[in-house]
């Protein structure tokens, strides 16, 4: 006669450990991302090796190759732009920081007075935004 | 006598279900999401009113003068600079004078990069104080 043993059971798979791995990664992605506005065109931003790190918050104006701008993700023309931006350079904590977003191929012509017209209005921070080079 | 029901057990809340939802959500934002990584380079910045040397300035003091071209060369006293050459005239530049200044005068047909790598080049080279004499409207 042989016996058997009676088969074992299998120890039930903690599913809590499972939960808590994928909420990690779920809150890790969502802590480490920014969400951001993109624009309507396409933007490639200009390459440098000499970019300092870009800080989150203030507004972000993105300028596509041939010059069409964008205030958030949100097509603007170059006067609605301004105007929307102009009241909130008198903020109480300040005048936003002011990101621009231009692509690498955008002529100066429209990206040096766009600068000169955000800081007319009382732009204290302009930062235009670059893809960091590894060289 | 007073007779009580059993206590009915607690309904079991499947977790399933709520995996299913944070890993759906987990691969919503992976997916739908974009990953830059970006830099800044600043443009206006607080406190940085030019203070421009008069012509009375001693001759190292005045900024070094840069055209940007259209088409992204670099002239600098009426000679064209390659990149290499650029460099090598602004390092020395820095070596002999510590404190010079940049001043870049872009064409309006130049792009972004051009200036950027300008910049960057003369950033490279040890030059702390960069301008760009900004082109008006039109």
């Amino acid at each position: 006669m042989r016996l058997r043993r009676s088969p074992r059971r299998r120890a039930p798979e903690t599913i809590v450990a499972l939960i808590d791995v994928v909420f990690f990664l779920l809150v890790f992605f969502m802590l480490v991302g920014r969400l951001d506005a993109t624009a309507p065109f396409e933007v490639t931003p200009p390459l440098a090796t000499v970019g300092t790190d870009l800080p989150a918050g203030g507004v972000t104006v993105s300028v596509s190759e041939t010059g069409a701008l964008a205030l958030d993700g949100r097509p603007v023309s170059r006067a609605a732009l301004l105007a929307a931006l102009r009241p909130r350079a008198d903020a109480a904590d300040g005048p936003p920081l002011v990101r621009i977003n231009a692509h690498a191929a955008v002529a100066l012509r429209v990206l040096l007075p766009l600068v000169t017209a955000l800081e007319g209005i009382g732009m204290t921070t302009v930062v235009l935004v670059v893809t960091p080079n590894a060289a | 006598m007073r007779l009580r029901r059993s206590r009915p057990t607690g309904a079991v809340i499947t977790l399933t279900p709520l995996v299913d939802v944070l890993l759906i959500l987990l691969v919503f934002f992976m997916v739908t999401s974009r990953y830059l990584n970006l830099d800044m380079i600043p443009m206006v910045e607080r406190g940085t009113a030019p203070g421009a040397p008069g012509p009375a300035a001693a001759p190292e003091a005045r900024p070094l003068l840069l055209r940007l071209a259209a088409d992204g060369g670099v002239v600098w006293r009426g000679e064209a600079l390659g990149p290499a050459a650029l460099t090598a005239a602004l390092t020395a530049r820095v070596a002999a004078h510590p404190e010079t200044r940049v001043l870049v005068l872009p064409a309006g047909d130049a792009d972004a990069q051009a200036l950027v790598s300008l910049l960057e080049r003369a950033t490279r080279a040890g030059i702390a104080d960069v301008r760009v004499v900004r082109l008006e409207d039109r």
